[in-house]
C-alpha cells in the first residue's frame, strides 16, 4: 500500500466503483485473516469428531465456545481477564517509569553501560520464575509476589534498549542544542528523549512478549486469579475445555495488545522521530 | 629538544591506554560486586531469616554440597539433555518450515495469522494442556522447549529465505543448476545467519522455558532442585539454584552459540553483507 | 488525495488519519469495552435486579442473592464479600446473606451475573 511509489497514479477523487471495489478488497482482507483459522478449528472438529477422546481429553469446538459464552456470562472470564490486564498495565508503567531513567542514567557513560550490560543478560538468562520460588517466600501467594516477577522480566528489556537508543544518538545534535543555549532538561526533551525513543519502544514490545508470558506463569504457581490461574486451575479437574477456552483467550488477548495498541505506538514513534536512527 | 620526552609520553600513554583496556574488561564485574556487597550488608545490618535472605556463605556452602554430592551434575546433566533435545527438533523442524514458508510467498501470507497467534501463546501456556495430554516428565519439558525454540527459528528461517536476493537463485537457475541445487548452494548458505541468529536466539529462550516447565513438575532437574528446596524453606538452594541457571545461561551464549554464529557468518559473510544492503 | 498524506510522514497528523492511529484507537476501544463492558452492562439493569422492597433501605437487610445457575466457589467467595453468609434458601442458587449495608446493596444490585435480590424473610 504504498501510494508514494506511484508517481502516475491519479490524484482525483475515487469513483464510486473504486471505492465499492476498495471496501470490498478490505473485507476480503478480514476474510484472509480468518481463513487459516476456520481451517484449523475444521481440522480440531475433524479430529474429535473421528477419534474416541475421552471428554477430560478433548473436546468439540463447540462445547468450548460454550463453555466460554458460560463464562463469560457468569462472570468468571470477565474477572480474570480483568486481573491479568491490570497487572500487566501496571508492571508496564512501572517498568517503563523506572527503566527509562535508569537506562539513560547508566547509558550516558560507556563503562557503566558495558557493566550493565553484562549484568541484564545474566538476569535474563535466570528467568523472573526461576526466583518466584523465593519471591513467594518474601511476599507470600500474593498478586505483590506476580508483580515482582513481571516487572523484573519487563524492566530489563527496557533498561536494555533505552541504553542503546541513548547511546546511539550523536553527539553533534546534543552539542548543536547545547551550543544555542538550552538547559539539561530541554536537551533531555528535545534530544535525548526523542532520539531514544524508537528503541526505548521497540524494548517495550519486546517486554511486554516476554512480560505476558511471565505473567501466565507466575499465575499459574500463586493462584490468585488471572488467567493462568484459570488454565491451570482447570487442569486440576480435568476441564479441558476451560483449558483449550483460556488458552485461545490468551492469545488472542496479546495479539489485540501487541497488533492494536503497542505495535502502532512503535510505528507512530519510528515514523516521527525514525530520522534520528539513521 | 630531548629525545627522552617523547619516550616518557609514550610509556604514560600506553600505560594509561592498558590502563583503559583493564578497566574496560574488569567492568562488567562491576554490577555483581555492588549486589554481592548490598547482600552481605543486607544480611549484616538486617539479620534476616535464613528463609528470607540466606546468607552469602550458605549459598556458596549449598553449592559446595551439592556438587560433592553429585546432585549438581544430575540435575544440570537432566535439564541440558531435556534442553537438547527440545533444541534440536526444535531446530529441524524450524528451518524445515521456514524453508517451505520462505520459498512460497502464497503459503507465507495464508499461514501468517496463524503463526502470529500460535507464537503469542508459545511456551507455558500449553502447560495445562500437556500435563493432561503428555503427563508430568520429560516428553513435557521437550515439547515446551521445542514450542519455544520452533517459533523464534521458524521466522527467523523464513525472513532469512525470503531476504536471499533473488538474483543469486536466477543466476544457478540460469547457469542449469536444479531445484536441489539452488537450495543447498545459494539459499542454504544465504538465510544460514539468520538462522544461525534464530538457534542462538531460541536456545536463550528455550533454557528459560526449560526452568519454568521444570518448577511444575518432573522429576529431577535445576527446575525442580529449586522447586522442592522451596517446599522444604532452602533459600540458600533456591538461591543457588538460580545463580547456577543464569550462569549456564551466560556460558552457554557467550562461549558456545556466538563463536558459532560469529564463525559460520563469517563464512558465508559476503551473502549477509549483500543482504544487508537491501 | 492519499497519495500526499503518505508524502508528508513528518508532519504530525490526527491519530485517526493514519492507519496505525486508526488501529490504535480500535483497540483502546477494544480494551475499554473489555475491561469494563460487563460492569456497565450491570449497573445499566441493576433497578431490575433489586427487589422493589429492598430499594429505599436504610440500615442492613437480610436478602437472598438469586443466580440463573449453579454457582462455583468463584461466586460464592464474591458474593460473601458483601455480608455475612447465611447459607442457602432451598436450592443452591439461593444465597442467604445477612446484614448487608445500603452501600453494599447497591454493589450487589450492580452485579450482572447475579439474576435477582429478593428480600430474607
Amino acid at each position: 500500500m504504498n501510494l508514494a511509489r506511484a508517481p502516475h497514479a491519479p490524484a482525483a477523487q475515487p469513483l464510486p466503483v473504486q471505492a465499492g471495489l476498495a471496501a470490498a478488497v478490505r473485507q476480503l482482507r478480514g476474510v484472509k485473516i480468518l481463513f487459516p483459522f476456520v481451517v484449523l478449528i475444521a481440522i480440531w472438529w475433524t479430529i474429535q469428531a473421528t477419534g474416541n477422546f475421552a471428554d477430560r481429553v478433548l473436546v468439540s469446538p463447540e462445547r468450548v465456545f460454550d463453555t466460554m459464552v458460560l463464562l463469560i456470562s457468569h462472570g468468571v472470564l470477565a474477572e480474570y481477564i480483568s486481573t491479568s490486564l491490570t497487572m500487566i498495565g501496571i508492571a508496564t508503567v512501572v517498568s517503563i517509569l523506572f527503566g527509562v531513567p535508569i537506562g539513560f542514567a547508566v547509558g550516558a557513560n560507556r563503562y557503566a553501560a558495558r557493566s550493565l550490560e553484562g549484568f541484564l543478560r545474566f538476569l535474563q538468562g535466570v528467568s523472573g520464575i526461576a526466583w518466584l520460588p523465593l519471591i513467594i517466600i518474601w511476599f507470600g501467594f500474593t498478586h505483590t509476589t506476580t508483580l515482582a516477577v513481571v516487572i523484573y522480566t519487563l524492566i530489563v528489556p527496557i533498561i536494555f534498549n533505552t541504553m542503546v537508543g541513548a547511546r546511539a544518538i550523536p553527539e553533534h545534535y546534543a552539542l548543536a542544542l547545547r551550543s544555542l543555549g538550552a538547559g539539561r532538561l530541554r536537551l533531555i526533551t528535545d534530544v535525548y528523549l526523542p532520539g531514544a525513543l524508537p528503541s526505548i519502544v521497540v524494548g517495550l514490545r519486546l517486554g511486554m512478549g516476554y512480560g505476558w508470558r511471565a505473567l501466565i506463569a507466575a499465575e499459574m504457581l500463586v493462584r490468585q486469579g488471572g488467567l493462568g490461574d484459570l488454565i491451570f486451575g482447570a487442569r486440576t479437574s480435568g476441564q479441558i475445555d476451560r483449558i483449550i477456552g483460556g488458552m485461545i483467550v490468551i492469545g488472542t488477548l496479546y495479539v489485540l495488545i501487541d497488533r492494536l495498541l503497542v505495535q502502532p505506538i512503535e510505528n507512530l514513534t519510528v515514523a516521527r522521530w525514525g530520522v534520528l536512527r539513521k | 629538544m630531548s629525545v627522552q620526552a617523547p619516550t616518557a609520553n609514550n610509556t604514560t600513554h600506553s600505560a594509561r591506554r592498558a590502563l583503559d583496556r583493564l578497566t574496560w574488561m574488569l567492568v562488567p564485574a562491576a554490577p555483581f560486586l555492588i549486589v554481592l556487597l548490598i547482600w552481605v550488608m543486607a544480611t549484616g545490618i538486617l539479620h534476616p531469616s535464613k528463609e528470607t535472605l540466606p546468607p552469602v556463605t550458605d549459598v556458596i556452602a549449598s553449592i559446595h554440597e551439592l556438587a560433592v554430592s553429585g546432585q549438581l551434575a544430575t540435575n544440570v546433566m537432566a535439564s541440558l539433555y531435556r534442553l537438547l533435545l527440545g533444541s534440536v527438533l526444535g531446530i529441524v523442524t524450524g528451518v524445515i518450515g521456514g524453508f517451505i514458508v520462505g520459498l512460497n510467498r502464497k503459503m507465507a501470507e495464508t499461514l501468517n495469522p496463524v503463526v502470529v497467534f500460535f507464537n503469542a501463546l508459545s511456551g507455558i501456556v500449553w502447560l495445562p494442556l500437556m500435563i493432561t495430554w503428555l503427563g508430568i516428565g520429560t516428553a513435557l519439558a521437550v515439547f515446551l522447549i521445542w514450542n519455544t525454540v520452533f517459533f523464534i527459528v521458524f521466522q527467523n528461517a523464513a525472513l532469512g529465505v525470503q531476504l536471499v536476493p533473488e538474483v543469486y537463485e536466477q543466476g544457478v537457475r540460469a547457469l542449469g543448476g536444479g531445484r536441489w541445487q539452488t537450495l543447498r548452494s545459494v539459499t542454504l548458505p544465504g538465510a544460514l545467519p539468520y538462522i544461525l541468529t534464530g538457534i542462538r536466539t531460541g536456545l536463550g529462550f528455550g533454557w528459560r522455558a526449560l526452568i519454568a516447565a521444570e518448577l511444575v513438575g518432573a522429576a529431577s532437574g535445576l527446575g525442580t532442585m529449586i522447586f522442592d528446596a522451596a517446599e522444604y524453606h532452602r533459600s540458600d538452594i533456591i538461591v543457588a539454584g538460580c545463580l547456577i541457571i543464569g550462569t549456564i545461561a551466560v556460558a552457554m551464549d557467550r562461549w558456545l552459540l556466538l563463536p558459532i554464529e560469529r564463525r559460520t557468518v563469517q563464512r558465508w559473510g559476503l551473502v549477509a553483507d549483500a543482504e544487508k544492503e537491501r | 488525495m492519499t497519495q500526499t498524506r503518505a508524502a508528508m510522514p513528518l508532519v504530525r497528523r490526527r491519530l485517526w488519519a493514519t492507519p496505525d492511529g486508526r488501529r490504535f484507537i480500535t483497540g483502546a476501544v477494544l480494551l475499554v469495552v473489555i475491561l469494563f463492558g460487563q460492569s456497565v452492562y450491570g449497573m445499566a439493569t441493576a433497578s431490575g435486579r433489586l427487589d422493589p422492597s429492598l430499594r429505599n433501605a436504610t440500615g442492613p437487610s437480610n436478602v437472598i442473592v438469586v443466580l440463573d445457575f449453579m454457582p462455583d466457589r468463584f461466586h460464592n467467595e464474591r458474593v460473601a464479600e458483601y455480608g455475612t453468609f447465611a447459607g442457602r434458601d432451598g436450592a443452591l442458587n439461593r444465597l442467604r446473606l445477612r446484614y448487608v449495608s445500603p452501600d453494599n446493596l447497591r454493589a450487589l444490585s450492580n452485579v450482572a451475573w447475579i439474576a435477582r435480590i429478593e428480600p430474607f424473610k
